[in-house]
C-alpha cells in the first residue's frame, strides 16, 4: 500500500516539484533518494541561513515593503497648478504617504507588481527556497520596524547591512534559491527515469 | 586566522546580535574568505545533482571547489592586469 502510494507520487513531476519547493531536497526524498535529498536540502538551507548571518536578516529586501517595514503604497501626490491653473498630480510610491495632497491608489504589490519585483529582482531567486524564505521575509519586515513603536523615528530593531556584506548576504540567499530551483527541476525530471527504473542512487 | 576570529568575537561579544546585525567584518582583508562557503555549497549541490552515485560526490565536489577558486583567482589576476594597463 505504502509502496503503491510512493510510486504514484514518484510519477507526478508537479508533486515532486512542489515538495522540492516546500522543503529543499524533499523531491529527492519522495523519489527514495535519501542521501541526495539530505545532501542537497541541508546544503541549500545552510547556505541560505549563512547568507542571513553574513548580511543580517534585513539583507532580504521584501517586495511591497519599505526600509522601515511598512507597506509601500502607490498614489498620486499634488504637484501644484499647471499653466492654466489646474491642479496636477504626479505618481509616487511611499511608505508613509502625506496626509494632504495625496490620492491613494493601493498597495504597490497589487497596483504595480511587475515594477516592484523588477526593482528587487533578487527576491525572485530567494523565493525559490519556499516557505523558509517567506518566513524570513516576514522576519525581515518585522525587524525593520522602529524599536519603539511609540517613537516613529527610533532606530529599527535590526541593523541593515551595507556594501560588501549586504552584497554577500544577497548573493548567498539568491544562489541558495537558484540551487534549489536546479534541484526542483532535476528531481521532477527524474520522475520519468524513476518510473522506468533508470535512475537510482548507489 | 584564529587570532583574527577571537579578537573579532571579543570586540563584538556584547554588541553583536546574530541575524539581527550583519557579521562584524569591517576590513577588506577578511570578506573574500566568505566566498569559500559559497563555492563549497555550489560544488556540493551541483555534483549531487550531476553524479549518478552519491559516493563520488565528495571527491568530485572537492575538485570543483578547487576549479572554481582557481578560476576566480585567474579572473582576478586578469582583471587586475587590465586595470593596471588602463591606468598607464
Amino acid at each position: 500500500m505504502a509502496d503503491a502510494s510512493t510510486s504514484s507520487l514518484a510519477k507526478n513531476p508537479a508533486l515532486i516539484a512542489l515538495a522540492g519547493w516546500l522543503v529543499p531536497g524533499a523531491g529527492y526524498l519522495l523519489l527514495g533518494q535519501r542521501a541526495r535529498g539530505l545532501t542537497v536540502g541541508i546544503t541549500i538551507i545552510v547556505l541560505f541561513f549563512l547568507g542571513l548571518l553574513v548580511g543580517g536578516v534585513r539583507a532580504l529586501d521584501v517586495p511591497g515593503y519599505g526600509p522601515h517595514g511598512k507597506p509601500l503604497v502607490a498614489g498620486w501626490v499634488g504637484a501644484g497648478p499647471d499653466k492654466e491653473g489646474n491642479k496636477t498630480w504626479e505618481p509616487a510610491i511611499k511608505d508613509t504617504p502625506p496626509a494632504d495632497d495625496w490620492r491613494l491608489e493601493g498597495w504597490v504589490l497589487t497596483t504595480h507588481p511587475f515594477e516592484e519585483i523588477r526593482a528587487k529582482p533578487w527576491s525572485i531567486a530567494q523565493v525559490m527556497i519556499g516557505p523558509i524564505d517567506l518566513f524570513c521575509d516576514w522576519w525581515s519586515v518585522r525587524v525593520s520596524q522602529p524599536s519603539n513603536p511609540l517613537v516613529p523615528h527610533s532606530p529599527p530593531i535590526a541593523a541593515r547591512s551595507h556594501s560588501r556584506l549586504n552584497e554577500l548576504g544577497v548573493l548567498y540567499t539568491a544562489v541558495a534559491g537558484m540551487l534549489n530551483l536546479l534541484a526542483i527541476i532535476d528531481s521532477s525530471h527524474r520522475t520519468s527515469g524513476e518510473a522506468s527504473g533508470q535512475t537510482g542512487e548507489k | 586566522m584564529i587570532h583574527a576570529l577571537t579578537s573579532m568575537l571579543a570586540a563584538y561579544v556584547y554588541h553583536y546580535r546574530p541575524f539581527n546585525d550583519p557579521l562584524p567584518i569591517w576590513t577588506d582583508a577578511r570578506w573574500p574568505w566568505l566566498l569559500l562557503p559559497l563555492c563549497i555549497a555550489v560544488a556540493v549541490v551541483y555534483k549531487s545533482i550531476r553524479c549518478k552515485s552519491m559516493r563520488r560526490v565528495p571527491r568530485e565536489a572537492a575538485g570543483l571547489v578547487i576549479v572554481i577558486i582557481l578560476g576566480m583567482a585567474a579572473a582576478a589576476v586578469a582583471l587586475a592586469l587590465v586595470v593596471r594597463g588602463l591606468e598607464r
